[in-house]
């Protein structure tokens, strides 16, 4: 496979590209060998999806020159990249949800093969390859009915299907959970030792330091060199992102935390058993962490509660009172607000403007009786939210699609904000989001725990669950298997009660 | 609006993404003028008021079919909505006094609207299918109150109605200016009320929009009323202009106000859409009519011409989102 020439499976040199007036990548090199994990690092907007775009044909570079093997190529298009043996795990998943798991894997060979399909041994091809990744999914499956977790690892077997000579994935864990997380990686070590070259794409840098043998950093759309893993450390890698020194990613708890708790769950069981018996309280000021492993039913939880799904028995509490939530509208009138994990689907109005994405909740106090908005209240309200939350926009009135996925994030928060929820639950507070950003929504929490409102967050990520919060549930089968307090915070301690085991 | 007007005109190559930005206004533009150079009778006052009059029934199932639309669905019944309710009106306004027969019309409209409302978001039926449903019931109904004829007005009210429909104030038709009311208060609640907000983001997304705790079931339910309301309101002054109601009238006017939406750029997946366009949407297909028909065109070639302006309109919003 070695090309004698070049100690390089990939030489991408010189690499720059435009668009309009915004110049994206500016002299670019990115060089990776066979058999090597390559982790490419950025904050969000400093080039790293562009330039893997021009790699794999998605766009086309305006200058520089890629190699493969010693040989110059130009793929003009996903079709072309494929044939070359470039695979890329997109962040945004581009499965066809109504067909089944083989054959959204072998999607791109149905069209040039034989007239009749041999279903068959399609799908059998597709289970011994997912079997291979030791992920349970069965490969007749409609994609529709899968969670996320598996519809990316259906992306991954995917990218695995083709004569893969350099595999691209961008943040493929931010949905996993640690043990599939580390599934995943060991899949990586397997494909890296047979010889393919892998480029990965992370905001999570310990992840990162697990398995790269070199990284890459880039910033505002220039490279600052390559590194070898083993010769640098996080501090530093985390300076090369934002060019500057960061003190601490957790900002410091200096909120006082109240003694009668301002929210009581007793007991909730959910209509179809996946959520059961769950009890727990939020005190007004305290950041509540709720962690567990991909389908221990947090988010679930969190939407039973906030009235998406339906209770058969149990009940809330906020204030000493009983409230009931049948209904997110009946939720958002006792001012329990909800950010959603996914927040493209469920979180913000991705085409709408940012002013409109805050003021959603928040009718009440921007208009009169007759449903009129008082357009000057709402701007005020607005400008001042977008100020405190150092939303970086030029103006309220662009759309929310325009923006960073931090900058999105802020805004999904900014509207329960504006209107002085009591409690909010935040599930996955900080996926996909870079590190600047990360800081900046933590000591956001942190402002609203001040004010006295009750935060519980739902996080996969442990270093950042521990980082934040005051107390940690930990979900087990759709139920609170235990409750860490914080001196007890560990990333052990919190898997034993994740897998539904005793602290020893 | 002004300050970015001014923003993209002053910025380089601003002219051309300004006529891109409100293409259908620049289309109705255009085609004024060409109709004014290749006909003297264009800008005559009769063919003008004319115009307005053939446009406003159409014009006001448009402003119901945008509200929809924006939601992200799709109502296919108002055309045979216009039928059954002209033939309503026909018979109620040769039975009971006119403010009764008018009101009762329209409640009629908002009744027979809900039941498309109940189906889409209680029962949560596809508004394509549910609407389609209610779009033969509508017709058929409408026949068998009129036993397949047209109803005419007998009575003082009848006349009353029929006057107004035909004559003018200040040189604008009396229907017109009830379009244009209509508009106006419809451009009033997109803008500046809840309403227009929440219907607009529950379009854009309405997995969110429920998140965000709005009312969802409430507000799909309300825009398929409010049509079929405004399909009531179309077929009392359609009836009055002709001064009958008969259960042939508004045949396809549900895909010629589809028509005029898109044309004036709202997206048929929702959450993309504004009262102004629509309006030029219905001017521009009206417009049409009435060249073809000055240059004594016959119909059927009008149809072609009608259906390459839509792909036309369509084409040039593609630069826009480009």
């Amino acid at each position: 496979m070695q090309n004698s020439e070049s100690d390089y499976r990939l030489e991408m040199t010189g690499i720059s590209k435009s668009f309009g007036v915004v110049s994206v990548l500016k002299d670019v090199n990115l060089k990776v060998k066979p058999g090597e994990i390559h982790a490419l690092l950025g904050e969000n907007g400093a080039g790293k999806s562009t330039l893997i775009k021009i790699l794999s044909g998605v766009h086309q570079k305006d200058s520089g020159q890629v190699l493969l093997n010693g040989q110059e190529i130009n793929p003009k298009n996903t079709h072309d990249g494929q044939v070359l043996g470039i695979s890329v795990v997109f962040q945004e998943l581009s499965l066809v949800n109504d067909l089944s798991v083989a054959e959204n894997i072998y999607l791109h060979k149905l069209g040039s093969s034989k007239f009749w399909m041999n279903w068959k041994e399609i799908t059998q091809n597709a289970q011994e390859l997912i079997d291979s990744l030791g992920f349970e999914i069965d490969a007749s499956a409609t994609v529709r009915n899968l969670s996320i977790v598996q519809k990316q690892v259906v992306e991954i077997a995917k990218a695995l299907s083709e004569d893969t000579k350099v595999l691209v994935l961008d943040e493929p864990t931010t949905v996993f959970d640690p043990t599939d997380t580390k599934k995943l990686l060991n899949n990586l070590f397997k494909l890296r030792d047979k010889g393919i070259s892998i480029i990965y794409i992370s905001h999570h840098l310990e992840e990162v330091f697990k398995i790269a043998d070199t990284i890459t950093v880039l910033r505002d759309g220039v490279d600052t060199g390559s590194l070898t893993a083993s010769e640098t450390h996080t501090d530093h890698v985390i300076k090369l992102m934002i060019g500057r020194e960061l003190k601490d990613l957790y900002p410091a708890r200096n909120s006082k935390i109240g003694k009668t708790p301002i929210f009581e769950v007793k007991n909730l069981t959910a209509k179809d058993n996946l959520v059961h018996d769950v009890s727990f309280d939020v005190k007004p000021g305290e950041v509540l962490g709720v962690a567990g492993l991909g389908g221990s039913g947090r988010t679930e939880m969190a939407k039973l509660i906030f009235g998406l799904y339906k209770k058969k028995s149990g009940s809330l509490f906020l204030e000493g009172k009983e409230i009931k939530t049948q209904t997110p509208v009946q939720a958002v009138a006792h001012k329990i607000g909800f950010v959603s994990e996914d927040r493209k689907e469920e979180g913000v109005f991705l085409p709408m403007s940012i002013k409109k994405n805050i003021s959603v909740t928040n009718f009440n106090f921007i208009t009169n009786k007759l449903g009129f908005l008082k357009m000057d209240k709402e701007q005020e309200n607005v400008s001042s939210l977008i100020t405190k939350l150092n939303i970086k926009t030029p103006s309220s009135e662009i759309a929310v699609k325009n923006l960073s996925g931090g900058n999105q994030q802020k805004v999904a928060l900014a509207k329960w904000l504006s209107i002085d929820s009591k409690v909010i639950i935040i599930d996955e507070p900080t996926r996909g989001v870079d590190v600047g950003a990360k800081i900046e929504i933590y000591n956001l929490i942190n402002e609203v725990a001040e004010k006295g409102v009750g935060v519980i967050v739902i996080s996969s990520d442990m270093p950042e669950i521990m980082g934040i919060a005051d107390r940690i549930q930990v979900m087990h089968t759709g139920t609170i298997y235990g409750e860490l307090p914080k001196e007890k915070f560990s990333e052990e301690n919190i898997l034993r009660y994740a897998i539904g085991k005793p602290l020893k | 609006m002004n300050a970015t007007i001014k923003q993209q005109l002053s910025s380089p190559g601003g002219w051309l993404s300004f006529l891109i930005k409100y293409n259908t206004i620049f289309i109705f533009i255009l085609l004024v003028i060409f109709s004014a150079c290749i006909s003297d009778v264009f800008f005559t006052s009769v063919n003008l008021s004319n115009l307005l009059k053939q446009v406003s029934g159409i014009g006001i199932i448009s402003v119901g079919m945008l509200i929809v639309i924006l939601t992200g669905g799709i109502d296919l019944s108002v055309g045979s909505m216009v039928a059954l309710l002209a033939v309503t009106f026909a018979i109620l306004v040769n039975l009971v006094i006119l403010p009764l027969a008018i009101l009762g019309t329209i409640a009629i409209g908002f009744a027979l609207g809900s039941v498309a409302g109940y189906l889409v978001a209680y029962q949560k039926m596809a508004p394509f299918i549910a609407t389609l449903a209610l779009m033969t019931i509508a017709r058929g109904l409408g026949f068998i109150y009129s036993n397949g004829s047209p109803i005419i007005f007998e009575t003082k009210g009848g006349l009353f109605m029929s006057n107004f429909a035909n004559n003018s104030l200040l040189g604008i038709p009396n229907i017109a200016l009830v379009f244009f009311i209509i508009v106006i208060g419809a451009a009033i609640m997109l803008k500046y009320n809840v309403f227009g907000r929440l219907i607009i983001a529950l379009g854009s997304n309405e997995e969110a929009a429920r998140l965000s705790g709005i009312k969802v079931n409430k507000y799909k339910f309300l825009v398929y009323a409010i049509s079929g309301a405004l399909a009531a309101t179309a077929a009392i002054i359609v009836a009055s202009r002709t001064n009958l109601g008969s259960p042939n009238m508004g045949v396809s006017w549900e895909l010629d106000a589809i028509a005029a939406v898109v044309i004036g750029g709202a997206s048929l997946s929702g959450g993309k859409g504004t009262v102004v366009n629509t309006l030029m949407g219905v001017l521009i297909l009206g417009l049409i009519s009435n060249i073809l028909n000055l240059l004594n065109v016959p119909s059927y070639p009008q149809q072609v011409v009608k259906g390459a302006i839509i792909v036309f309109a369509v084409l040039l919003q593609r630069f826009e989102s480009k």
